[in-house]
């Protein structure tokens, strides 16, 4: 597939130097407020050039190549970089005991029960809600369904990062248990089968 | 520095950050390694058979004879519920027909011209959807690895307050675990819109199964097909009784007059041979995300709508540009080439990540040989693994057992890994090496003596 010159190739010219911009901003001494804003501005630009030319099929291309320009600046740091042994970061992330501190075993899979089926469950029925509403306020099925289909991954994800940084085990089951319920009464007063 | 993020949301970040990365990372590994292979897709099929009859076009009467010859073939055999003809593209310039009983290439004048033999790109496709695990438990826990890349991207993100500011600092050489943590954070910030976006959308169709049950479950009466006709249109009412061989060749006429700009990708027959049955045409529209619109006639050939996945409502459109964004097909090789760029660094990004868990350990005094052993049997086992079935097709062919060969491979490099943790490394790297310069020299022998 060829690209014709237009819009797209300003995009993706606009993309490859608001990278270069950035990187001549971020290696300064000190932060440039305009240079920082120039590079955002150049890339936004870009990515409004490709989708004037081809809407989101042109923003995906004008991303790519800005990132495939971040890679070209990645690489000549890699390059460049001086061989060096500076001491690297030990901070604990508390995966594992150290010493003779106990495995806990149980609690661990009680997480993962809670973090992957439980939250998975939870997600599955704040967007099945979202549906509900969607249909309630008019959406077309299409819409409807479409947006049920990419909210519940998002959900899940977002559930799952809440509960990890619970400390308490009442908590996460709170986390849990309420938007679920909140979603199945949603899905009642909708008129939805349960 | 201003502190943007409170200090224990770090911590907190990380500590999830940790326990995803060690939860996920080898499955996730599998699934970036192979989906960056997938990519060449229909290279693979290419190299897997090169000796198939290929053109650039076929013409719509071919087809028709194509398929009455295909169907006469299978008299007496269980009638096919679907049948798809695969038209030339630029990526796979072959028309191939697919139906529940068999799958052929035929020639530029419609003649049967052999079995298709894909094996291999199939196994490749089939680990990398599903890992292999049949049904919907496959693609579900597939999914749920998108759900986990997307949580390791977001609590990266935030365990990381100085990502962003030192984007563009690798201390590439640095031998202390400092030159790791570089590329584990500069590759995670630089593929970051790549990662969002092919996580998402793994997400969603991984997940699109239980999902689907749920929306039919509750807002269907249980009928799956119709949770999914709002978005990729329904197909029609069967009627079993028989009935002559659509005319094809009339849709695919009426393709290039009445809608010249798309390019017919699929023809596919719903319940062929009988009353019931249904043309639709695939096709490919130039400069958009959607993976094509599907175009429906009646068995004379006669247009009687379209599905609107290129202009009807906006979910339509966002879930048919899912796929396309998620396989990288989108805009021919160099999409492909930016696809297994990003891909590749993503697989570098995921083995760093838990050599940089098992650096901290150690320098916190608590070694673990075994455990960074598995992991190097991962990192190198998984692409040694691969191209040992690569080269078991070339060798013993389409009938070879990939699943079992990856899979007992894979087990083999974790149990060496552990009863040889200071040799597995170098090992594996040596027959990884030896696999991929073989497997290299093979396909190049067969393409060029056939």
């Amino acid at each position: 597939m060829s690209f014709p010159i237009g819009l797209l190739w300003i995009g993706g010219g606009g993309a490859v130097a608001s990278m270069a911009l950035l990187r001549h901003a971020w290696g300064k001494p000190s932060r440039s407020v305009p240079l920082n804003l120039g590079a955002w501005a150049t890339l936004l630009a870009a990515l409004l050039c490709g989708m004037a030319d081809s809407g989101a099929w042109g923003m995906a291309v004008v991303t790519l190549a800005a990132l495939a320009a971040a890679f070209l600046c990645l690489a000549h740091a890699a390059l460049a970089a001086p061989p060096g042994r500076q001491a690297a970061s030990n901070r604990r992330v508390r995966m594992l005991p150290e010493g003779a501190e106990p495995l806990r075993l149980g609690a661990r899979f009680l997480t993962f029960a809670l973090t992957v089926p439980g939250a998975c469950l939870t997600a599955l029925a704040i967007a099945l809600a979202a549906r509900a509403v969607a249909g309630r306020i008019g959406l077309h099925d299409a819409d409807g369904n479409v947006l049920m289909l990419f909210l519940m991954p998002l959900l899940w994800m977002l559930l799952v990062m809440l509960l990890l940084f619970q400390d308490r085990r009442r908590a996460q089951l709170l986390w849990l248990s309420l938007p679920a319920l909140a979603s199945l009464l949603i899905l009642a007063a909708t008129g939805t089968h349960i | 520095m201003n502190q943007v993020v409170h200090k224990s949301t770090v911590q907190r970040s990380l500590s999830a950050h940790a326990a995803l990365g060690l939860l996920a990372s080898a499955l996730l590994y599998i699934l970036c390694l192979t989906g960056t292979v997938t990519v060449l897709y229909e290279e693979w099929q290419r190299v897997e058979q090169p000796d198939a009859p290929e053109m650039t076009a076929i013409a719509p009467a071919a087809v028709q004879t194509a398929i009455a010859n295909l169907l006469a073939g299978e008299k007496g055999r269980k009638a096919t519920g679907h049948l798809y003809v695969h038209l030339p593209t630029d990526a796979l310039p072959r028309t191939t027909i697919t139906t529940d009983n068999q799958a052929a290439h035929v020639d530029a004048r419609g003649a049967l011209a052999m079995p298709e033999r894909n094996a291999w790109s199939e196994f490749l496709l089939g680990l990398h959807d599903m890992l292999n695990v049949p049904g919907v438990i496959g693609m579900t826990i597939v999914g749920a690895l998108g759900v986990m890349m997307l949580a390791l991207t977001l609590t990266g993100i935030i365990a990381h307050p100085r990502i962003f500011r030192d984007a563009f600092r690798l201390r590439a050489r640095d031998k202390g675990g400092v030159g790791l943590a570089d590329w584990h954070n500069r590759l995670g910030v630089w593929t970051l819109p790549f990662a969002i976006a092919i996580a998402l959308t793994g997400a969603m169709i991984g997940l699109g199964s239980i999902n689907g049950y749920g929306l039919a479950g509750l807002f269907y009466k249980g009928d799956l097909e119709a949770a999914y006709a709002p978005i990729f249109g329904e197909e029609g009412k069967p009627d079993p009784k028989s009935a002559p061989l659509p005319d094809v060749a009339a849709a695919l006429r009426t393709m290039a007059q009445r809608f010249p700009e798309a390019r017919p990708l699929y023809v596919i027959l719903h319940e062929p041979l009988t009353a019931g049955q249904q043309v639709q045409v695939l096709a490919g529209h130039d400069r958009r995300l959607i993976f094509g619109e599907t175009y429906a006639f009646d068995s004379q050939g006669r247009f009687t709508g379209k599905a609107g996945l290129s202009d009807g409502h906006i979910g339509q459109q966002v879930a048919a540009s899912a796929y396309n964004l998620h396989f990288g097909n989108y805009g021919g090789w160099p999409v492909k080439l930016a696809y297994i760029l990003f891909g590749a660094a993503l697989c570098g990004m995921i083995a760093a990540g838990v050599l940089i868990w098992l650096g901290k350990r150690e320098r916190r005094g608590f070694h673990h040989p075994r455990l960074r052993a598995a992991w190097h049997a991962i990192i190198w086992g998984v692409p040694f693994a691969l191209s040992m079935t690569f080269l078991a097709r070339l060798t013993i062919g389409n009938e070879a057992p990939f699943v079992a060969i990856f899979w007992l491979l894979l087990l083999a490099s974790l149990i060496a890994a552990l009863c040889l943790p200071d040799t597995i490394r170098r090992g594996l790297q040596f027959l990884l090496g030896a696999g991929v310069i073989g497997g290299g020299l093979l396909a190049a022998a067969l393409a060029l003596g056939g």
